[in-house]
Parts: structure tokens; C-alpha cells; sequence
């Protein structure tokens, strides 16, 4: 800072401040060549995807679960995600006594992709959580209130941590799919109030609760190319690349929108943004369709390891 | 003594990588490496001819704190030594190592790190053998806890190192040398030296422990140290990527 004042009036602030020099080149993903971009565009142009798919076509979808309730692996092509969803007992914020607290973590690091750097956030993180946090979580897919134990006292803190392994495009809706298995696979302790005194019980002493879940929503993610012409959903990391610009909704199985946006990019027909919400519709029924006959098999098979009354918590309500 | 298992290379992005599984302590942890790697800060001055080791350490379900911070400080300082930063091509490059606990439990903030350490080790190694980094030599590393009665037992759970009177970490080189010790509580010399050749015979197997000719009876079969683990785990690998060499001889 001392040094400056030494540069005068006449230093004009807009040309490289000395704190933007000190962070040097940031780490960027491999470009495409000009052949390839090219290539993907002339392609699409005849409808015709790298990977053979249709437009409106998902990558195939592989989910398993791990050993603990809400530890999901999901695999979207070759982007590939962990999450685990835990659950502590905290104080509630001062303002929202009778909520709990519910958080999604993400944090990319050089795991999924070199061109992220461990312990610095970049543009791509703070996107993908704010969809996360706007589809998910402020969509009120987890019903807050329900974690409430003891008004002002005491409440359930949910926490989604996502783990990025593989980076090969649509990070917000694979994110999402995971994210949203997890919370509806994960059971919490119970806990009770007894004369005033919070009482949580072990998984052994009482059968965990499931988490009370309002609805599925999850984000569709459209890429537009040539002037608009051609949009497909699911991109891969390529076809990101030559994108010109990208249109998110965010949908449950009943039709409502819960998040819509176009951030940035070329423009988009307003009658596009119409069609496509029809056809998030039906990719999210068909994900949500797929997500459910996956996670029925896995809670059976929990059920027949002498676990019948934790698979059998959801319907309960 | 229930084995971890390993399998290499099962990330598409990273340059190589690991995920190791260790039954004992229930840690799943997932490792990968990208190297060498164009370091994006000038963080290349102060050393010109080495190579620079950065180590990650992504807890499940918390956020990074000092508990993170500490133990990636003691794998670095470990990993340096191994990595061979001089080679051609490495020197001002960067060797980044991720490592996330992908499964098992969680270190709870304030419980000691030590447990995981193994586990964080031979991820890393395994990870650095699937990179094709080069490598000084291989490690091997084992935890052991003291019981309040004196008992030394190999792996304890995160119950039984809470309840542990001191939990040591060492590592061994593939040379034999002691590469690596971490100790936390209350022991004596005499306690160590137990420790060292428990350790020692778990790691190495009998056949370098010399003075240690009463312990570990269980670990006296080759296929049951830790070293042919990791020496197995690579040789299965390089099994399968050289299928199409194997197959035309």
C-alpha cells in the first residue's frame, strides 16, 4: 500500500491493481479447438450428439448408496458425485425459532477436474450453489419446521455435503438428483423432550425418522446452440463448452416451477422457455420414476439385514 | 485381521488416483493426483529445483479445520521425502494430492487425527504409484493403540482410540527405514519399542523385526503385511492394463 503513493495521480486504478498481479493466471479448463467446436455445432445442426443421444436425452443414470443412510454416489455419464447428508443437534437462529437449519455444501477441488484448485472457490462453485440452494433449499424441499425439537432451544442442523469425483458437464443436475436421493434416504436419530430435557436416541434404541420431504424438485439444465436452434439438455463438458448459452429450470413432479433462470448467454425465445419447461416436466418425472425404483430396491434390501422398521419410516406419515 | 482393499485408477479426470477401503477403522477414503501440474501462484521461488507437494485432506461431512490443516502438514512432510521432485519434468511443477473421506465415520472436532492417518497414507501412495509420479520408494504404515491396561492393539476403532491411553502412527520404507512416527498420550521408551516392532512386523512382516522374536504371532505370513499389500494391489493392476501384452506372449 505504501508503495502507491509513490505512482502518483495520474496511476489509474482500472489498469492491473497490484492485488489482482499478486493472484496470477487462474488454473482454466482445457479449450475446445476450433475443429471441435465446429464439429459439435455442424453435428447438431443435423441433430446428431457426440455421444448418439437425442436432444431431450439423459446420459445414463447410475446411483448406488453406501453403507449409512444418505451416502448416495451418483453417476451421470462420466460425472460423478458422492453426497452425505448428516444430521447434528443445534441452537436455532434467533430470528426463526421454531426452524431447523438445513445447508448444502459444496466445495470443488482438483479431484473432480485439474483446473479447479483445492481451498479456492471459483465461478462454477458459486453458480452451481446457488441453484442448489435455490431449487433444494429455498424451495422449501426439506420442510425446515419439522426439525424443530425445543422452540429456541434446540433443532436438527441437516447438512448436504456434495463431493465432486469426476467433472464431465451438467454438475447442477446431477448435484441435484444426488442431493434430493440423499435427503429422501437419509433417516435421523429420533429425539424427544422430557421435562424440558432433549433426549436423542442412538440407532440402536430407537428406529431413525425419515426426513420430511414436501416435494422432489429438480433442476433441468437446457444448452442453446446455433442462434437457438438446437437445445439439449444434459450436456456433456464439450458440449457446455461450444454452448452459447444455458437456460435452468427447476421443476417437481406435480408441474410447479420452483426456479427458473438464463444467466447468461445468447438470447432465448420466450415460447422456448415455455416448451422446455414441458420438457423439464417429463425428464424430472422420468428421473424421479428411476430415482424411486432404485431406492425401493435398496431399502428392501436394508429391511431383509433385520432393518424392517427404518425402510418402512417414510410412509409412515 | 480383516485386509483393506484398494483398487487403482478409478477416476476418468484426474491424472491418477485411489480409493482404499480400510475395514478395521470403516475408512473409505478416495485420493487423487494431478502431476505435474502448472502451479497457478509463483509458489515456486523458494525452492527451483523441486518439485512442490500440496496435500488436500476433504473431511465427509464437515467442513476443512485444524484437525485437516494438521494432518496435511504431516503428509506432506512425509510425501516429500518420497517424491522424487527432481526428475525431469518436475522440477517448479506442482504434485496435487486430494484426499476425501468418502465414506465411514467422521473425526469429530477434537478427536484425534491419527486414525485416519494410515488410511490418508496409503491413499496417497497408492494414488502417486497410479499417477506414474516417481517415487524414491514405497511405505507402508500401521496405527496402534495402548490400552489403559497396557494391551497394544492394531487398528482400534474411533471408540477404542478415544478410550486409548496412546495412539501411534509409524511408516516404514520399502528400504526397511522408519519413515514416519506420530505419537499422542502418555507412554514410556519401553512402550515405544514394543510399539516400533509390532509396527515393524506388521508393516515389513517377521523377517526384518531382528530383536522382536516374541511379538506378533498373527503377522508372520508374507501375505499378511502391509507392504504386499500395496506391492499386490499395483501388481493387479498393472495385471489388467497390460492384459493385451500379457495375452499376445
Amino acid at each position: 500500500m505504501a508503495q502507491k503513493s509513490t505512482f502518483g495521480p495520474r496511476e489509474a486504478p482500472t489498469l492491473g491493481s497490484p492485488s489482482r498481479a499478486l493472484f496470477g493466471k487462474m488454473l482454466k479448463e482445457a479449450q475446445l479447438s476450433v475443429a471441435e467446436r465446429d464439429f459439435i455445432l455442424e453435428a447438431l445442426r443435423e441433430n446428431v450428439r457426440l455421444d448418439g443421444r437425442g436432444p431431450d436425452q439423459f446420459r445414463s443414470l447410475n446411483l448406488s448408496f453406501g453403507n449409512e443412510y444418505g451416502h448416495v454416489k451418483l453417476q451421470v455419464g462420466k460425472t460423478s458425485i458422492v453426497v452425505r447428508i448428516s444430521a447434528e443437534v443445534t441452537k436455532p437462529r434467533d430470528d426463526r425459532p421454531f426452524d431447523g437449519l438445513f445447508n448444502i455444501n459444496l466445495e470443488l477441488s482438483a479431484m473432480g477436474s485439474p483446473a479447479w484448485e483445492n481451498g479456492r472457490s471459483n465461478d462454477l462453485e458459486a453458480y452451481v450453489t446457488h441453484v442448489l440452494d435455490s431449487v433444494i433449499r429455498r424451495s422449501n424441499a426439506l420442510d425446515t419446521e419439522s426439525l424443530c425439537i425445543l422452540k429456541g432451544v434446540s433443532c436438527w442442523s441437516i447438512r448436504a455435503d456434495v463431493h465432486v469425483l469426476d467433472y464431465d458437464g451438467n454438475l447442477t443436475d446431477a448435484a441435484c438428483i444426488a442431493i434430493m436421493t440423499g435427503l429422501r434416504h437419509f433417516r435421523r436419530p429420533d429425539a424427544v423432550v422430557r421435562d424440558g430435557q432433549v433426549i436423542v436416541y442412538g440407532v440402536e434404541e430407537r428406529v431413525p425418522v425419515a426426513l420430511n420431504i414436501t416435494h422432489n424438485p429438480l433442476s433441468v439444465t437446457f444448452n442453446a446452440f446455433n442462434e437457438g436452434n438446437n437445445i439439449i439438455v444434459d450436456a456433456t463438458r464439450k458440449e457446455e463448452q461450444a454452448s452459447e448459452g444455458e437456460l435452468v429450470i427447476g421443476i417437481n413432479n406435480g408441474g410447479d416451477v420452483c426456479f427458473l433462470s438464463k444467466f447468461s448467454g445468447a438470447p432465448l425465445d420466450a415460447m422456448e422457455v415455455v416448451t422446455k419447461s414441458n420438457v423439464a416436466l417429463e425428464k424430472v418425472k422420468e428421473i424421479n420414476t428411476k430415482v424411486d425404483k432404485i431406492m425401493q430396491v435398496d431399502l428392501a434390501r436394508r429391511a431383509k439385514l433385520g432393518m424392517a422398521d427404518e425402510s418402512r419410516a417414510e410412509n409412515d406419515r | 485381521m480383516v485386509e483393506p482393499t484398494a483398487s487403482l485408477s478409478t477416476l476418468n479426470r484426474a491424472d491418477g488416483s485411489a480409493s482404499y477401503k480400510c475395514p478395521a477403522t470403516g475408512y473409505d477414503v478416495l485420493g487423487s493426483v494431478n502431476a505435474p501440474i502448472e502451479l497457478p501462484a509463483r509458489r515456486d521461488a523458494l525452492k527451483p529445483e523441486d518439485a512442490t507437494i500440496e496435500v488436500f485432506v476433504k473431511p465427509g461431512n464437515t467442513t476443512a479445520g485444524v484437525g485437516e490443516r494438521y494432518v496435511e502438514g504431516i503428509l506432506r512432510s512425509v510425501l516429500t521425502e518420497v517424491v522424487l521432485g527432481r526428475e525431469r519434468g518436475y522440477p517448479r511443477r506442482g504434485v496435487v494430492i486430494t484426499l476425501a473421506i468418502v465414506g465411514g465415520g467422521s473425526v469429530e472436532r477434537g478427536d484425534s487425527y491419527l486414525t485416519v492417518l494410515p488410511a490418508l497414507l496409503h491413499t496417497s501412495l497408492l494414488a502417486l504409484l497410479s499417477a506414474s509420479v516417481p517415487l524414491a520408494m514405497t511405505f507402508s504404515s500401521a496405527l496402534l493403540g495402548v490400552t489403559k491396561s497396557g494391551d497394544i492393539v492394531r487398528d482400534p476403532s474411533a471408540a477404542d482410540a478415544k478410550a486409548a491411553s496412546s495412539l501411534h502412527v509409524l511408516a516404514f520404507s520399502s528400504k526397511g527405514h522408519l519413515l514416519l512416527n506420530e505419537s499422542e498420550g502418555c507412554f514410556d521408551f519401553d512402550t515405544w519399542e514394543l510399539i516400533r516392532e509390532r509396527a515393524v512386523s506388521i508393516c515389513r512382516g517377521a523377517a526384518v523385526s531382528g530383536t522382536g522374536e516374541d511379538v506378533a504371532m498373527g503377522e508372520r505370513s508374507n501375505d499378511a503385511r502391509l507392504d504386499g499389500f500395496v506391492r499386490e494391489t499395483v501388481e493387479d493392476r498393472l495385471h489388467v492394463d497390460y492384459a493385451w501384452k500379457i495375452e499376445s506372449n
